[in-house]
């Protein structure tokens, strides 16, 4: 394949800070290289969607952002930079458990621990040593409204959270993140086990959520990072084929393949 | 009808009548091998039963169950067949020395009295080496799974632990002797028991705990450190509590077979007869270094090593009844632990 | 429920209203600018109608933007097709408007011709039809736009009389054939937003109904047959 030219991204509001950039990232999974000179940035309190066939590198980026990469033997980061609020999250200096604080992480199966609701949530701070009940007491119903989960779940705090739905299920894992107040919250095909309308919710949630905070969404489903994403990226074999504002990806894409992706004729 | 309807209706096929000769050939296969099992329990049941259990209140052979095996003495006086144990003969004797004079008197050992000795004994090496031996495992299941990375070390080590549970009881029993009798100058005791049985029921241990690690999904560890939790709060939170019931499935396993060893103890801790209990020592170290008797190494002796006849039969059977009995017991509290476990953390 | 996009939508519609509303109030003032001969009304007219090409260029932008990140189907696609058709009506409207502005400006300084009678009352109709295909837009009420439909041949046979009589006082006065033409144009501008109207009440129609009654029977008759989606 031709080396392909990514075409500049059309930024939404200029003014708007970049809180990631990731600058020429290369990474490896032992010998096989699964992104290749990724160069992007992301805005702050902006929905940055990544799409992309599977295989792609999406998840693996997404999975950079707060080094869970990290926990998979040979996986690395080879070559360029992630800086984030200008701090290289690759420093040997930067400890990843510090970093996970801020760049919370939702996963695509929900994972909501085998608890009570309220533990759930308390989760984060109760393993960074928070043990005042008043303020867990706060953290928990400032997160579940937050998710939007407040109202349906407020009577049942202290029961199973896995008597949730899915869907429930999910926005409790947004409010688990949310509670331990990252800066970035990194959402990995999050309803992709959801019904459309859990998914809608969640999509509901993610245009409330971008007030408060920066958010970067791998999903495969195209209406999806249409409807909720400020700005999206086109990866295919690990490369950056094109990052721009999501209307013009969806619209009037400058990359041939980036089109025939998004129009559902690939391959 | 149409063709299509007709071919569903049932026809014979030289497919389906190897079926149901198949489906008889297990279903037979399956009730040999419960008939088998059924003589067996039934067998000691009836047998055992009978001396265990008592028809007159409080039911029991409380005896039996609460003193020390004695030697049965088999006499006739006055034209009348007393059998007595040994303690009680003796104070039978002090007081009927003249009447005793030239009447022959058989002797048996082993066969009167009780066995309660042996069952602390086998309780107290099963909790100890149980103990031992989940700790032990659990810990290297932890390593294992979590935070060794794969390569030839590690891959060495599984297959030293494979092979570990593959060698003969015996063996291990051989190898407690030399180091921890010998070498390590224990002495026949409880220690080197424990640790001689803890290193054989390891493997079982840690294959189970590192399987039981591995079902707990690893969205768990994902979703703490995600959080910003450390790998050691992960696993401590949100996997090892989650993995306990898969744990004590593994120990339910290791119990049965600690319990019912003779070869690894016969060197190492048991004593064929001892008259203080474990509790009766000097000092409280001495608690460690105390040999004990065993149920299992009980049978052996009453059933190999002494002369058969019908007044040791009762022992024999009472013996492996409260075995069988002992070893349930404990299995069935780990059951039951298990489950509580497993109610609390469902995924 | 209710989705965060549902304001886009909202938007939408009340941009085509208020295109709408413009419209109507570029043709009535320039009705006003003829019927007055007022040069300065005149102009207004002509100037405001880059407002209505910009409100245009916007609905189809937000129909785009719409269509492209929501994924728009049943009634809201509906909306997003209409709204886009409508507004290019709205558009024509405006231009019809400001050629009736021009006209009038021409007319306003010459001597007038006591033929322009029946030109409000073409005006009358055809902005009472295009306020009621506009209410449909918001009430959804397809006996309303049925209602439109049905009278756009009056407008038809009031712009026929104007040309026969038109015709005939040219012929009687050719001096007066430059203003007479200019009469003949506005009243052609009248029936053609009568059109529009036309057009946007049967839009109204396939948004309410997703029935598309255009060249046909349908809309002259007093109700609409009952809607039968083929048979699967």
């Amino acid at each position: 394949m031709r080396a392909i030219s990514v075409a500049p991204a059309a930024p939404v509001d200029a003014a708007v800070r970049a809180i990631i950039e990731i600058d020429d990232i290369d990474f490896h999974y032992g010998p096989a290289r699964a992104l290749h000179d990724i160069t992007l940035n992301i805005k702050e309190r902006q929905v940055t969607a990544f799409i992309g066939p599977s295989g792609c590198g999406k998840s693996t980026l997404l999975r950079c952002l707060n080094r869970m990469n990290d926990l998979i033997d040979g996986a690395r980061v080879t070559a360029g930079q992630i800086r984030i609020d200008g701090v290289n999250i690759y420093d040997p200096r930067v400890d990843a458990i510090e970093l996970r604080k801020r760049v919370g992480m939702v996963f695509q199966k929900s994972n909501p621990f085998p608890k009570s609701i309220y533990d759930n949530i308390t989760y984060g701070l109760r393993i960074q040593g928070e043990k005042n009940k008043g303020r867990l007491d706060e953290v928990v119903e400032r997160s579940l409204r937050g998710a939007a989960l407040w109202d349906e779940v407020k009577d049942r705090l202290h029961e199973s959270a896995l008597g949730m739905s899915g869907g429930q299920q999910q926005r409790l894992c947004i409010a688990r993140a949310i509670a331990v107040e990252p800066e970035i919250i990194l959402m990995d095909e999050p309803c992709s086990a959801l019904d459309p309308i859990a998914t809608a919710k969640v999509e509901e949630l993610i245009h409330e959520l971008k007030k408060q905070f920066t958010i970067v969404i791998v999903t495969h489903n195209m209406q999806q990072a249409a409807r909720c994403s400020d700005r999206t990226a086109f990866f295919y074999l690990g490369k950056l084929i094109e990052f721009a504002d999501t209307r013009t990806i969806f619209m009037n894409p400058a990359n041939p393949q980036t089109e025939a992706y998004v129009s559902g004729r690939f391959g | 009808m149409s063709t299509t309807a007709a071919a569903i209706f049932n026809r014979p096929t030289p497919a389906k009548r190897a079926e149901t000769v198949v489906f008889w050939l297990l279903r037979l296969a399956t009730y040999f091998v419960l008939f088998c099992a059924a003589f067996i329990f039934i067998d000691i049941g009836w047998k055992g039963g009978s001396v265990v259990f008592r028809t007159q209140a409080p039911f029991l052979n409380v005896p039996f169950l609460t003193e020390a095996p004695e030697t049965l003495n088999v006499f006739t006086l006055d034209g009348q067949p007393r059998t007595m144990g040994d303690r009680a003969f003796r104070a039978f004797k002090a007081t009927h020395e003249a009447e005793l004079k030239g009447v022959r008197i058989e002797t048996y050992v082993y066969s009167a009295g009780g066995i309660f000795p042996n069952i602390v004994g086998t309780v107290l090496l099963v909790a100890g080496s149980v103990l031992i031996a989940l700790v032990l495992g659990v810990l290297s299941a932890i390593y294992l799974s979590e935070y060794a990375t794969d390569g030839p070390f590690i891959r060495f080590l599984r297959l030293a632990i494979i092979n570990l549970a593959g060698v003969p009881s015996i063996v291990f029993g051989l190898f407690g002797f030399g180091l921890f009798v010998i070498a390590l100058d224990f002495g026949v005791s409880l220690l080197a028991g424990w640790l001689t049985m803890a290193f054989m029921v390891l493997p079982i241990i840690i294959t189970a705990s590192e399987e039981a690690l591995k079902a707990v999904p690893r969205g768990y560890r994902e979703g703490s450190l995600a959080l910003g939790a450390t790998k050691f709060q992960a696993i401590t939170t949100n996997v090892l509590p989650y993995a306990l019931p898969g744990i004590l499935t593994s120990s339910v396993l290791s119990i049965a077979r600690v319990a019912g060893e003779t070869a690894p103890i016969m060197f190492t801790a048991a004593f064929v007869v001892r008259d203080e209990l474990p509790w009766q020592v000097a000092k409280w170290t001495d608690f460690f270094f105390q040999g004990v008797m065993a149920l299992p190494y009980h049978i052996y002796v009453v059933a190999s090593k002494i002369p058969q006849n019908e007044y040791t039969r009762d022992v024999q059977y009472g013996t492996a009844f409260v075995f069988l009995f002992t070893v349930a017991a404990i299995a069935m509290t780990a059951v039951i632990l298990r489950q509580r476990l497993r109610k609390r953390y469902k995924w | 429920m209710k989705r965060f996009f549902d304001a886009e939508l909202e938007a939408f519609r009340s941009h085509l209203l208020q295109m709408g509303e413009r419209a109507i109030d570029q043709t009535r003032l320039a009705m006003k600018a003829l019927a007055d001969a007022d040069l300065a009304l005149a102009d207004k007219v002509i100037a405001a109608d880059d407002e209505l090409d910009r409100l245009e260029v916007q609905i189809d932008d937000e129909a785009i933007r719409y269509m492209t990140l929501r994924g728009p189907v049943a009634s809201e696609l509906r909306l997003i097709v209409v709204g886009m058709k409508a507004s290019h009506d709205l558009e024509r409207v405006g231009d019809e408007a400001t050629g009736i502005a021009r006209r009038s400006r021409k007319l306003a300084i010459e001597p007038r011709l006591e033929l322009y009678a029946d030109l409000p009352r073409m005006a009358n109709i055809a902005l009472e039809m295009l306020r009621d295909a506009l209410d449909c837009f918001v009430q959804e009420d397809e006996q309303k736009a049925l209602s439109v439909i049905r009278r756009d041949p009056e407008v038809d046979n009031l712009n026929r009389t104007v040309y026969r009589r038109l015709t005939s006082y040219m012929i009687e006065k050719p001096d007066t054939i430059a203003r007479a033409l200019e009469l003949m144009f506005i009243s052609k501008s009248l029936e053609r937003i009568a059109d529009h109207a036309t057009n946007i009440a049967e839009e109204m129609v396939f948004l309410s109904k997703g029935q598309d009654i255009r060249h046909s029977d349908i809309g002259k008759q007093d109700v609409l047959p009952a809607i039968t989606n083929p048979p699967v």
